[in-house]
């Protein structure tokens, strides 16, 4: 038994560097980012995009106590719902310091029906390229970063929402990773900054 | 801490919110060397003061700051945020540019103080020593003046929705007091205070917000109310809630008079948070046994007939200007515009020519609208013209433009519409030997302005008649009432009031078709019932005016002088015994009332009087 569950691990491992590694070279040439790894709520490594081989994967980086990001959980969760199975579609809480329970109670609070990981180590938040809660990156099918930045335009400035959003980038970028489209440009988000996280 | 450092950081403010999270994500790998460590700013130093006295009172748990700053752990964790929020002066939030008057409670940030949070960010955000932190502020827990002498809670809780635009929810509170009070404060809790921006209290003495409740006592919808009032309100004071609020005892005699049966309407400003919010929100009184002795006032300017604001007009102007009639000190400003204000402004040319800024807000965001009031009593002599001007942006470059693209906006109610007013709250100075009030001349004055600019003025006309009608100018009051009656037919208060003017005139006859218009239009009306009644004992109807005198009795239980009148109409309706009950009812009510006491002596007098 020991012995078996040993490979499965190396197994996991291996394909988790070879899905990974395009993007996070781009991002951080000499960074040794292959040791970095999201986690589960139960702790245990969590990699996005192992079960998602040829489908588009779309991680939206949240906070428990951002009131940017939570006030964006209902358009989350129908942009959840909406494309279903045809991505795989995870919320990210880039905290160093939330239990899995403070997550759990999150996701119930604002009704979130998502599958969520914890990156304390900011190795997804590298890799998206991401800066602020709320921010998303969609990769594409071959898993490559595709469009990473504000979910729409509802936010232009600290304190300035409008009264709808104009554009919606996030929704956009899937459509585009399903048909084969191009994406629409980098945005950067409104919100609250990950670096604090750490 | 005067480096030249310091300088170069005050450069960047300002810049845009992609430049500042590029900046902000980048962190302490800036263009500047590190400080030398005795240079170094520290949070136990130079952070905790400013976060302490500026940002505490709402960054701390159970208050509006969705996150606490009450420790370096705090602070640390959020540096680069409010690095950020800070350099862009969206926090703390304080609209008003420095200007010589001041207000009290300031919470503007220095450029000093803002380029040292930069500096501390930029440099690692370090603790410092443990000897240089200053003892954290000290806070009150619950009802910040004490336990309330009354606590009023809303009858339903409104569930705000997770998603949306910004929402404007009325609860009316029935107050529970027997007898007029003096309040020397009212708290307002708005409930979750993370998801209300702001609150404001209407003193609704006609109860005439219930007939806009859907259902009774669910509270309603509505950005902006019209709570009808008696035209000359003595109690005239600035019931506001913002974030931070830290409530305070009314001034010396500025004491504020809850009568019975008065409601009290909590008008506030919701944003979504996300998830479904219950907002359940109650007020505290706190009564005092002072009875005021200062009357201050609300004057407002406004200019919402000139707003036809094209599409795509950056810069349009409108203005109002109002000369003072008597001396005042102006005690607190509170200016309101929409989502297309820009740039708010109101200032006051005194009679010998100089000018002083009452306010200017060159970036107006109607989230963080507040009262402000001034630091000292702002003396304004007679002759003193206060003048706003107010510019909005109608440009798609207007961030909060609610139209994309942007459209034709007018005056109106909804957020969506635009308004242009500016209330200030004046103490009249009264000097002894004056003949008149002079609250009465100013609102006399504020009406015909009004008037003047809007000739159609519904509310001016009906003001400037109860004002005229107060100081025995009865015909010239009588015409207005009649004006006000010609812009709205249907209403029952202008109704009501031309008829008891007309009542008051001795012209009869005349005055029962409006009354009788007043009732068709609010059959609950109290005052047109007893008017009316009045009016038919006045012309031997007795048999008619018991039944209004019943009426009005069905509407308010406790009314010695419609209890005394109905006693008066029995009797003269020979219904004696019934008469005697009523009577006794008054008495009940108001032991001292004269005409009860009077007849009933009379009633007693004659036996014969009872035996039919």
């Amino acid at each position: 038994m020991r012995r078996r569950s040993l490979t499965l691990r190396q197994l996991l491992s291996f394909l988790l560097s070879i899905v990974a590694a395009a993007p996070l070279l781009l991002a951080l040439p000499s960074s040794p980012a292959a040791q970095k790894t999201a986690l589960h709520l139960d702790g245990t490594p969590a990699d996005p995009f192992l079960a998602a081989l040829g489908k588009p994967v779309v991680l939206i980086f949240v906070r428990t106590d951002c009131p940017i990001s939570n006030r964006y959980a209902p358009l989350i969760q129908r942009i959840g719902s909406k494309y279903g199975a045809k991505v795989a579609l995870w919320l990210v809480y880039p905290s160093r310091t939330s239990t899995a329970e403070k997550i759990r109670r999150h996701e119930r609070d604002y009704g979130y029906k998502l599958s969520a990981v914890l990156d304390p180590q900011h190795a997804l938040v590298t890799q998206a390229q991401v800066q602020v809660t709320p921010e998303a990156a969609v990769f594409d099918a071959n898993h490559h970063l595709f469009y990473h930045g504000r979910i729409d335009d509802l936010y232009q400035d600290f304190g300035h929402a409008r009264l709808a959003a104009t554009t919606h980038e996030l929704d956009d970028a899937i459509r585009a990773a399903l048909s084969g489209k191009t994406p629409p440009p980098n945005t950067p988000g409104v919100g609250c900054f990950i670096a604090d996280a750490e | 801490m005067t480096s030249s450092g310091r300088t170069i950081v005050a450069c960047l403010l300002g810049f845009s919110s992609a430049t500042a999270a590029a900046y902000a994500s980048h962190g302490g790998a800036t263009v500047r060397p590190p400080m030398p460590a005795a240079q170094q700013a520290t949070f136990n130093r130079d952070i905790a003061p400013i976060l302490f006295r500026y940002c505490a009172l709402c960054h701390r748990p159970g208050e509006a700051g969705p996150f606490p700053l009450l420790t370096y752990a705090d602070a640390k964790a959020r540096a680069r945020q409010i690095a950020a929020l800070t350099s862009k002066r969206f926090m703390p939030p304080w609209l008003p540019v420095p200007q010589e008057l001041r207000f009290a409670d300031e919470l503007r940030l220095s450029d000093e103080q803002i380029a040292l949070i930069q500096e501390w960010v930029e440099q690692g955000a370090v603790e410092g020593a443990p000897a240089d932190l200053p003892r954290a502020p000290q806070f009150v827990p619950g009802w910040q003046l004490g336990r309330p002498d009354e606590i009023i809670e809303a009858e339903k809780p409104y569930t705000l929705p997770a998603s949306g635009s910004d929402m404007y929810w009325n609860f009316i509170f029935r107050t529970p007091v027997d007898r007029t009070h003096w309040l020397k404060a009212i708290e307002i809790r708005p409930g979750d205070k993370r998801v209300v921006h702001h609150a404001n209290i209407l003193v609704d003495r006609n109860q005439s917000a219930r007939r806009l409740e859907a259902e009774p006592r669910a509270g309603f919808p509505g950005m902006e109310l019209k709570i009808e009032s008696e035209a000359f309100d003595p109690d005239s004071h600035f019931l506001f809630w913002k974030p931070g609020t830290v409530p305070k005892p009314e001034p010396e005699g500025m004491s504020l008079r809850l009568d019975k049966d008065t409601d009290l309407v909590l008008n506030i400003h919701l944003q979504p948070s996300g998830k479904p919010e219950k907002i359940l929100p109650n007020l505290g009184l706190y009564f005092t046994d002072q009875p005021a002795t200062h009357f201050p006032l609300l004057l407002q300017l406004e200019s919402d007939k000139q707003l036809d604001i094209p599409p795509g007009e950056k810069r349009f102007l409108v203005t109002d200007e109002f000369t003072l009639p008597v001396d005042v000190d102006l005690l607190a400003i509170y200016p309101h515009a929409h989502y297309l204000g820009k740039d708010l402004q109101a200032l006051a040319t005194l009679p010998d020519g100089s000018a002083k800024t009452l306010i200017h807000i060159p970036q107006w965001n109607l989230n963080w609208q507040a009262v402000y009031r001034y630091a000292d009593p702002v003396p304004l002599p007679k002759g003193t013209t206060i003048s706003m001007r107010y510019i909005y942006d109608n440009s798609s470059e207007n961030l909060a433009n609610p139209n994309d693209p942007p459209r034709r906006v007018v005056a109106g109610n909804r957020s969506s519409d635009e308004m242009a007013h500016l209330w200030l709250q004046v103490l009249p100075h009264v000097s002894s030997n004056a003949d008149f009030d002079p609250r009465m001349l100013l609102q006399e004055t504020m009406a015909r302005h009004n008037l003047e600019k809007n000739p159609a003025d519904f509310a001016a006309h009906y003001n400037l008649a109860a004002m005229l009608q107060a100081r025995g100018a009865q015909s010239e009051a009588i015409q207005n009432f009649e004006l006000a009656v010609r812009l709205r037919p249907q209403d029952a208060t202008a109704n009501n009031a031309l008829g008891a003017s007309l009542l008051a005139a001795g012209r009869i006859g005349e005055a029962i078709p409006y009354l009788n218009a007043a009732l068709r239009a609010q059959p609950d009306n109290f005052d047109a019932h007893y008017n009316l009644a009045s009016a038919l004992a006045s012309q031997d109807k007795f048999l008619e005016a018991i039944e209004h005198y019943r009426a009005a009795i069905r509407l308010h239980p406790d009314d010695a002088n419609a209890e005394a009148n109905l006693g008066s109409a029995l009797a003269e309706a020979g219904k004696l015994s019934e008469a005697k009950l009523h009577f006794q009812r008054a008495l009940r009510i108001d032991p001292n009332h004269k005409l009860a006491r009077e007849n009933l002596e009379q009633i007693n007098r004659d036996p014969k009087n009872l035996q039919q």
